[in-house]
């Protein structure tokens, strides 16, 4: 076993663990996969000379356990409670553990560098209405719409922004969220099909569901249980299938509802 | 025609995720094209290959690839230009299929879709798998051997 001379341990072990948690956190929240967490974690504990660093990650918590070169050992554990994919700040995180692993500078300057990666903020919201827009016009055309399928889609995609930012503004329950995007998306769509003849509803509502299904989500569980990590991957397997679920069910109560009023 | 509309729409499908996704500058546009190579290449397959699922797990190798290789030169996580370049692949009709099947109570028919939807989110998986573990022990590989040089 390796000695490490005392002065090269001049950082505090509870402020170094807090500091890598944060950007492990912050990695995890703006999606990165969690063998990248842990590995980062892992890297940035072992540039400041720790004895052991222990971590375990998945969806929704990280843990931790150091044994500093004094032989203490000690414990912190994070819990996520949403995601906000934002890979902009996770290529800065990225670039920062990089510079940490490299220069182990005091941690002061880390956390002055963690206060400027929480300014990579997303495009705004009229940016993020056209690319929902963008999104459900093209996905619509792609799976065989026509031209104007595309428009209406386009159209209910600018709802469905509107929709999910307002409802995420209550902090209501997720899957309750999903199946009320997805129920008031597929009633316009059935509504708007029955007044105007010639649109597609089916188009319409696939370029939609494109918006809201998880399907990243889905293929990252795959991946984190082939790569070993199945605890984290069937977590995430089961969340993405009860969003699927979520949304299926808003699509048969709204046709349902709106099979009854036109039939 | 019909090729091209879809490799288009894949574009601007890719493109909106990467918006939403807050990828900037030029990441944005090798990002987007990620989307359009990955359904050229199962376009092109299915002049080969008549298995779905084949041509899904292929055209996720590809898109893998691209990924990396962009990653390395744009210097970023993989993750940015995978999550994107994967997004039209994404089985979107084949999951409304099964929803549309389990509200009509087509129970035969739903549970194949739904097997088949299944079927093809695991194909992209173990397209990505494939190529993300090779690349792993490739690298993995060449920094031992640095290292071993930088030791001698």
């Amino acid at each position: 076993m390796i000695l490490f001379p005392k002065e090269v341990f001049s950082v505090k072990t509870e402020d170094l663990l807090r500091v890598s948690l944060d950007i492990g956190e912050k990695m995890l929240i703006s999606g990165a996969e969690i063998s990248r967490v842990e590995d980062s974690l892992r890297r940035i504990l072992a540039a400041y000379k720790v004895q052991r660093a222990d971590i375990f990650t998945i969806t929704s918590s990280i843990v931790a356990t150091v044994t500093d070169a004094d032989g203490r050992t000690i414990t912190q554990t994070r819990r996520i409670q949403k995601y906000n994919t934002n890979l902009e700040k996770l290529d800065a995180l990225n670039a920062l553990s990089r510079e940490i692993c490299a220069n182990a500078p005091p941690l002061s300057e880390i956390r002055q560098a963690l206060l400027e990666t929480e300014e990579k903020n997303h495009y705004p919201l009229v940016a993020q209405c056209l690319a929902y827009a963008l999104i459900a016009g093209a996905f619509s055309v792609f799976f065989g719409g026509t031209g104007t399928d595309g428009i209406a889609a386009a159209g209910l995609g600018v709802f469905l922004k509107l929709f999910t930012f307002a409802v995420n503004r209550t902090k209501v329950n997720m899957l309750f969220a999903n199946v009320a995007a997805s129920f008031s998306v597929c009633t316009i769509a059935f509504l708007v099909t029955a007044v105007l003849h010639g649109l597609h509803p089916d188009k319409m509502i696939i370029g939609n569901i494109m918006l809201l299904i998880p399907g990243i989500a889905m293929t990252n569980s795959i991946r984190d249980i082939i790569s070993g990590d199945s605890m984290a991957g069937i977590l995430r397997f089961c969340e993405a299938l009860a969003v699927a679920i979520a949304i299926a069910a808003g699509y048969i109560l709204a046709s349902l509802l709106t099979g009854g009023l036109f039939k | 025609m019909t090729y091209a509309l879809q490799i288009l729409t894949a574009f601007l499908g890719s493109f909106g995720f990467s918006i939403l996704f807050n990828i900037r500058r030029s990441k944005l546009l090798i990002a987007s094209l990620g989307g359009a190579f990955a359904w050229s290449i199962y376009l092109v397959l299915g002049t080969v290959l008549p298995s779905e699922t084949v041509r899904y797990f292929f055209a996720a190798v590809f898109v893998t690839v691209y990924a990396e290789v962009f990653a390395r030169i744009a210097k970023t996580p993989t993750t940015s230009f995978l999550v994107s370049g994967i997004i039209p692949l994404v089985p979107g009709s084949a999951l409304y299929n099964t929803m549309k099947f389990a509200l009509n109570e087509d129970w035969s028919a739903f549970g194949e879709t739904a097997i088949y939807t299944v079927q093809l989110a695991m194909a992209i998986a173990a397209g990505i798998m494939v190529v993300s573990s090779l690349i792993h022990i490739v690298t993995g590989g060449f920094q031992h051997l640095k290292a071993y040089f930088k030791k001698r």
